[in-house]
């Protein structure tokens, strides 16, 4: 499914992730990270976004993470508001 | 999303944005957090302690010259948080932040996040700073956080351990922060040299009966008091001011006997627990407000404290005059209408404020040492204060003689000049021969020391 509009969820707080989603042309997602904790965590943020991306059907979108130290079970959250929000559907 | 704690903590985000668009430049959103795990955080176990420290977090920016606006305190879903907005460039507010997270007993639980308009997040890292530490292990605290390195109850464990470590009540710390500058007045005060007549590190004065090491041994007796008159101010919840003064004399008389029992029954500083007391409870009262302190608001609100005292201590006394014998202050109301000290404090220290404050300040900017800088205001005190030490040891023409030589060493440009060192020797000898110990005028010193360290930012 095809974002619709600009999207985030989240915050810029500590522990917790913002999540920004933006329509971009064509069908392909890109996905960008930032973390405090990406020496230790980068991978493990990334792959968790990847799979939180593929299993919602998300199309031609810019995700960006902008991680401040989140559980995962934050960060799983957060991008599926984002990604919900920018679908129109919440 | 169903998960209220995130909403909540989106919902808070999205409150700060808000806030920080509509506020004029030069002004940042502060907000306060507690730093502990959710399960700790939603609790209730720390809504107080939250609350405490964010108090004391406003009152340390102001402190630091950085105004507050409109502090709100509440306990969501995402636990208790704070919110103000706070005046000053965005990068040095950020330093005090993080100076009272690094210096407060308790601010190691403190989160104090910075946002404005034009930068956005101001963080320690853009500052150069050094990241959180954690609490249980000190390594860099988001790693511990985002790897769940400890359970809930090795955390729990360390911040009981953390909480158990003295360093004054939560919420208090504006007490400890007036105790402390109190202290200092008091030890300056002592050590300030030369002061003519009086005692100093390295004259008697014209006292047979003490040294500088009896005022020191009083100083350090007196030394937890100024928190407890401090302490009754800032928990007095009353509107009338003059509501504290029984309290305030309680513990004043309780001073008293620590002084004379670490004396020998010699009085150091009676006068100076009267006054003194009266304007660390004063201060205490302005900022359990929230006011600024400033040396204007804390002398008028100490005679708000002290209204009617005067008329009343010495309309008793025409009774009770046969009975005990009367203080200086006292014999010299009832043959002269002299209202010393007590009148001083009614009308708000104007000696302090009009002209020993303003002279210590002027030496100050002119590059004198703070002793020079208290000499010059202890000279410029001598020249209006009604003192009954003077008056009681050599009445009007004592007076005379201490106003006049005052008036004269600082024409001579006072500590700032040779001339004027040289006449504030001469007046030691002098005062010495004569008897004179302008005492009225040193414990206003003090307090005007007090004043000055207190309210660094209109220095």
């Amino acid at each position: 499914m095809k974002a619709v509009k600009d999207a985030a969820a989240g915050s810029l707080e500590s522990s917790d992730v913002l999540v920004t989603v933006t329509p971009s042309e064509g069908e392909d997602n890109t996905l960008s990270v930032d973390s405090i904790v990406f020496r230790q965590f980068g991978g493990r943020i990334r792959s968790v976004a990847e799979e939180v991306i593929a299993s919602s059907g998300l199309a031609g979108a810019a995700v960006k993470v902008q991680d401040r130290g989140a559980l995962e079970c934050t960060l799983r959250a957060r991008l599926e508001t984002a990604i919900e929000r920018a679908l129109g559907r919440a | 999303m169903n998960n209220p704690v995130l909403d909540a903590r989106e919902d808070r985000w999205n409150r700060r944005r808000a806030m920080a668009a509509t506020l004029p430049a030069g002004w940042s959103v502060l907000s306060f957090t507690l730093r502990l795990p959710a399960p700790l955080r939603l609790g209730g176990d720390f809504d107080r302690d939250a609350e405490g420290l964010f108090r004391d977090l406003v009152f340390h920016l102001g402190s630091r010259g950085f105004p507050v606006e409109s502090p709100s305190f509440a306990v969501r879903a995402d636990g208790p948080e704070g919110l103000c907005a706070v005046r000053g460039d965005g990068e040095a507010v950020k330093r005090a932040v993080v100076e009272f997270e690094e210096g407060h007993p308790r601010g190691c639980l403190a989160d104090g996040d910075l946002m404005d308009s034009l930068r956005g997040e101001t963080g320690r890292k853009s500052l150069g700073l050094p990241p959180r530490r954690c609490l249980v292990c000190g390594r860099p605290a988001a790693e511990c956080v985002a790897g769940r390195t400890h359970g809930t109850g090795e955390v729990r464990a360390s911040v009981d351990r953390l909480l158990s470590v003295p360093g004054g009540v939560p919420g208090e710390r504006p007490v400890s922060a007036i105790g402390e500058t109190a202290r200092k007045a008091v030890l300056f005060e002592t050590v300030a040299f030369p002061k003519p007549g009086l005692v100093d590190p390295l004259s008697r004065g014209a006292h047979g009966d003490m040294d500088c090491f009896t005022f020191l041994a009083s100083s350090a007796a007196l030394a937890p008091v100024w928190e407890r008159f401090a302490r009754l101010g800032f928990r007095f919840g009353g509107d009338d001011p003059a509501g504290l003064l029984p309290s305030l004399r309680e513990e004043g008389i309780r001073a008293e006997r620590m002084m004379f029992s670490a004396t020998g029954g010699i009085n150091t500083h009676k006068g100076l627990i009267f006054s003194l007391g009266i304007l660390c409870a004063s201060a205490g009262m302005i900022a359990s407000e929230g006011i600024p302190l400033s040396p204007e608001v804390c002398a008028s609100r100490g005679a708000a404290i002290v209204r009617g005292i005067t008329g009343r201590d010495f309309a008793s006394l025409k009774g009770t005059a046969d009975g005990r014998p009367l203080t200086a202050g006292e014999r010299f109301y009832l043959s002269d209408g002299v209202t010393g000290i007590r009148g001083e404090a009614e009308r708000g220290f104007p000696s302090v404020t009009g002209t020993g404050l303003p002279s210590l300040r002027s030496s100050l900017a002119k590059g004198l040492s703070l002793n020079d800088a208290m000499v010059d205001g202890l000279l410029a005190l001598m020249t209006v204060v009604e003192d009954t030490n003077i008056l009681s040891r050599g009445g009007r023409e004592g007076e005379r003689i201490v106003r006049e030589n005052a008036v004269y060493a600082l024409e001579l440009g006072g500590m700032g000049s040779k001339e004027g060192k040289e006449a504030v020797r001469e007046m030691n000898g002098l005062f010495t021969r004569c008897n004179l110990s302008p005492g009225g005028s040193a414990d206003l010193l003090a307090v005007t020391v007090f004043l000055h360290l207190l309210t660094p930012a209109s220095g």
